[in-house]
């Protein structure tokens, strides 16, 4: 890539990454040697499509398409021909956003794409016969910039993360898409989010240099912990991991197969997490009586840093991290940075 | 956010790029006519620094939120002038659904306010509606009949199995409003397609004959389609809306009778949202000869239940009420009970009726069939797609295998795009689109009164637009517009004929595309 590196994306079940860069093209790797994770050849670079920096990019999980959003307010379906070496086209271009297109994903099934913009809104599209994308819902609750958006790993339900410092959680009900939480509490734009492996957790990275994790409740819950007005699943703040990043924190990625976390930002380093429950001396507990007052869990997870990679791109920011999404190279790990690496 | 040290002055090009200029004029006076420097002192305040070494404060500029929405120029308050208040028929329902009141008295009743006040005439819109519905469906019929003569859109082969002409009252298609289907989950759909729609559409449209039409009523839509979507201007109907028709005859025809000139005359314009305050300051809608505007001003619901307060009476319950207005009033003697008034007015939906009324006028005129009531679900089938704010409207003869006219309503933003698409690409199927910028329509209009107390933890929104929906068509008698005895006259008299240049310079208008300068901020000379 001739310019910084600003998301690296797996193939869901294929040993291939994508990697989407400011010199508004990406870049599909595959490894020369299946099993040998240090040997990687570019095997197409997709062109043409954008006319600015593509900030994102994802593939579909069937894995026949790709999706890129560009800071050309536009997102891009990609495909790629019936032969094995064939090229990736075009074959499809989602426009609305007013301005630049942060990032893209698609949901469980497929059938969904999610698109989010500077101009403070989150779009939900649905994929059609022929390439065509029908927009079902604008969503413009966030009062800034929204950086991320994810899906749930198994149910239809999206997550954004914004400048704004909160997270929202969107759901449909039948007419149309609505924001059915807002997860409060970092102190600054949350850079990055992402669901553990059973959609129960969600990890968030923040420019305030923490990571949270929040646990959804259901009503009901034995802890006592109040639903939504609306009488749904709230999410609450069960960690926050401070100390360890010295500078914002640009990505977070919650392997699905071995539960690590890692994350990486403007520190230049990337840092390896296991997740667990509390042990049993952790102070700053809430009794019970407390807890069912202030409506908070307290404290129920914690993350210990396992490992760290000093400078991994040098002294340039990290921009993405992902882990490899199945145990087949359950240990492997993608980063991109500005080093354009 | 901390920028890391890597971070370059040429990134800036990258991320942002600077917003559309304000159009708003500032007027500075210049303080001295040489060149002077500009300091700027601690506190931020800037300064003038003339040649011979004083200084002199530079005021801030200031842009108000009232000047975003009206836009308009300062009036001169001394000129004495005949003031006139028109009233939207949603701004009635909206009054009628809060204060628990029948639609006629909120009428009356804002009528007796009104005049408390000083105005002169208090008019409903629901009138100059009529004029405008009757011009949509004029245009809608020449443009197709246009297109048809252009080829871009085949007439229906008539030599089908055609009912005899006896087909107008007996077709009484059983409503078929399609509720959403239960959701099956949700599988992805792969084709191999053609690659995806080109930037721009190939071939320039004209717009005398093009289809779809989209009707412009809304300001919320022609002032988004005019800053994003350029190409589909063409598209849009010419036709004025209720409330600058209104104007055109409060300031042309109304005046004239009274012997006033247009700037002798304040014409304000009550609406459900704001977006209407955009529309009346338009330059379409200005007039360089007696420089004044068709409507001077805009307000809405809520602003006048703030006039309310200010002049000291809340309780809407116990204001006075007098007769409606001759003149732009839609209001007969009541044929049943014999009561000097009863409000009339065309039939449809919130939002104006156009889709209604244009189905029902373009079947008999171009097809002949007549009988057409899209309300009531007669001769046509409507369907809900979607969501509850896209709608479809067939006319389809049993039997044949094409429908004769395909319109939707079009509500909300995630609608407007979708609509967008297809038509960009050339992939609609409808002949008319009704398109609104508020979902549930005009009905729910930003400008619209809220539930007392705290807001909508008592009153869920779908139930209160219902609420105020239901009043809407309380008792209103529905009358065709063609039926209104004064437009036949407003035609002949003010207007000279049905096709005459006058009725283009009054009742219609045109679309400009704003231009999107994206200034390089580097290139910019400080």
């Amino acid at each position: 890539h001739q310019d910084r590196v600003w998301c690296a994306a797996w193939h869901p079940t294929k040993p291939i990454l994508a990697t989407c860069s400011g010199d508004k093209s990406v870049r599909i790797w595959q490894a020369t040697n299946a099993e040998d994770p240090t040997q990687w050849q570019c095997t197409n670079i997709l062109e043409g499509g954008h006319k600015r920096t593509i900030r994102s990019v994802a593939w579909s999980p069937d894995g026949r398409q790709l999706a890129t959003g560009s800071f050309d307010a536009t997102t891009g379906i990609w495909e790629r021909d019936e032969e094995e070496n064939g090229d990736y086209e075009c074959v499809a271009t989602l426009e609305g956003h007013e301005n630049e297109t942060k990032s893209i994903a698609w949901s469980k099934s497929g059938a969904l794409l999610a698109t989010c913009s500077r101009d403070k809104s989150v779009w939900i599209w649905e994929v059609e016969e022929e390439n065509d994308f029908e927009c079902l819902s604008v969503l413009q609750e966030h009062t800034q910039d929204v950086k991320m958006v994810a899906w749930h790993p198994n149910e239809e339900l999206l997550a954004s993360a914004s400048y704004d410092d909160t997270i929202k959680i969107w759901k449909d009900d039948d007419d149309d898409w609505y924001c059915s939480d807002t997860l409060q509490g970092h102190e600054g734009t949350v850079w990055a989010i992402d669901f553990s492996a059973t959609g129960e957790e969600l990890i968030s990275a923040s420019a305030d240099q923490t990571l949270r994790i929040w646990r959804r409740f259901k009503p009901n819950n034995s802890m006592g912990i109040v639903p939504t007005r609306r009488g749904e699943p709230i999410w609450k703040c069960v960690s926050v991991v401070t100390g360890q990043h010295e500078r914002c924190i640009y990505s977070v990625s919650w392997s699905k197969c071995n539960g690590l976390v890692v994350s990486a930002g403007a520190d230049n380093t990337i840092r390896l997490f296991t997740v667990g429950p509390v042990s049993e001396d952790a102070t700053g507990r809430l009794t019970e009586e407390q807890q069912k007052t202030l409506n908070d869990p307290g404290v129920l997870l914690e993350a210990q840093c396992v490992t760290k990679v000093k400078n991994a791109h040098g002294t340039s920011d990290i921009n993405s991290v992902a882990w490899y999404p199945n145990e087949e190279h359950g240990d492997w790990l993608a980063s991109g940075g500005d080093d354009g690496s | 956010m901390a920028f890391s040290g890597a971070l370059t002055l040429s990134d800036l090009n990258d991320f942002i790029s600077p917003s559309q200029a304000c159009i708003k004029p500032v007027e500075m006076a210049k303080t001295s006519e040489t060149q002077g420097a500009i300091k700027v002192d601690d506190t931020g305040s800037y300064y003038e620094v003339s040649q011979d070494g004083s200084e002199t404060k530079l005021e801030t500029a200031t842009i108000s939120l009232n000047d975003c929405l009206a836009c308009r120029q300062t009036n001169d308050p001394t000129k004495h002038r005949t003031v006139v208040i028109s009233i939207s028929p949603q701004t009635r329902a909206s009054f009628a659904a809060k204060y628990k009141q029948t639609p006629l008295q909120v009428a009356r009743k804002l009528t007796w306010f009104f005049k408390n006040l000083g105005v002169h005439s208090v008019f409903d819109t629901s009138f100059s509606r009529d004029l405008s519905l009757l011009e949509s469906g004029r245009e809608f019929v020449a443009r197709y009949k246009n297109a048809v003569k252009k080829g871009t859109i085949k007439s229906p082969t008539t030599n089908e199995s055609v009912p005899t002409s006896s087909e107008g009252g007996d077709m009484d298609v059983d409503v078929q409003q399609d509720v959403k289907a239960t959701k099956a989950p949700r599988k992805r759909i792969i084709r191999r397609g053609v690659a995806g729609a080109s930037d721009e559409p190939a071939v320039a449209v004209e717009t005398e004959s093009a289809m779809p039409m989209l009707a412009s009523a809304c300001p919320g839509w022609i002032c988004y389609a005019e800053k994003t979507h350029g190409y589909i201007l063409p598209y849009i109907s010419e036709t004025k809306s209720p409330q600058q028709i209104m104007g055109s005859m409060v300031k042309n025809h109304f005046g004239t009778q009274l012997g006033l000139n247009p700037d002798q005359i304040y014409h304000v314009c009550v609406m459900p949202c704001y977006d209407k305050k955009l529309e009346a300051s338009r330059s379409d809608f200005y007039s360089d000869l007696y420089r004044t505007r068709d409507v001077d001003c805009v307000i809405t619901s809520t602003e006048v239940e703030k006039m309310f307060s200010e002049q000291g009476q809340t309780d809407m319950i116990a204001f006075g009420e007098v007769n409606l207005d001759p003149g732009y009033n839609s209001v007969i003697k009541d044929p049943i009970t014999g009561a000097d008034q009863v409000l009339v007015g065309a039939s449809g939906n919130a939002s104006g009726g156009f889709l209604e009324y244009v189905m029902q006028y373009a079947a008999k005129e171009l097809f002949g069939i007549d009988g057409i009531d899209v309300d009531k679900g007669l001769g046509v089938e409507v369907k809900t797609v979607r969501n509850a704010d896209f709608r479809e409207v067939t006319l389809q003869l049993p039997g044949a295998s094409e429908p004769l006219l395909k319109f939707a309503a079009a509500y909300g933003f995630r609608n407007i795009q979708n609509l967008v698409r297809k038509v960009k690409t050339g992939k609609s199927p409808y002949h008319f689109v009704e398109v609104m910028a508020c979902p549930s329509g005009c009905i729910n209009g930003g400008g619209q009164l809220n539930p007392p107390g705290d807001n909508h933890a008592t009153v869920p929104l779908k139930d209160w637009i219902g609420l105020a929906d239901q009043q809407y068509r309380n008792s209103v008698m529905a009358r065709k517009p063609e039926e209104n005895p004064v437009l036949k006259q407003l035609y002949e008299e003010w207007l000279g004929g049905v096709d005459t240049p006058k009725v283009k310079q009054q009742l219609r208008t045109g679309y400009h595309a704003v231009e999107q300068n994206l200034i390089n901020p580097l290139a910019v000379k400080w």
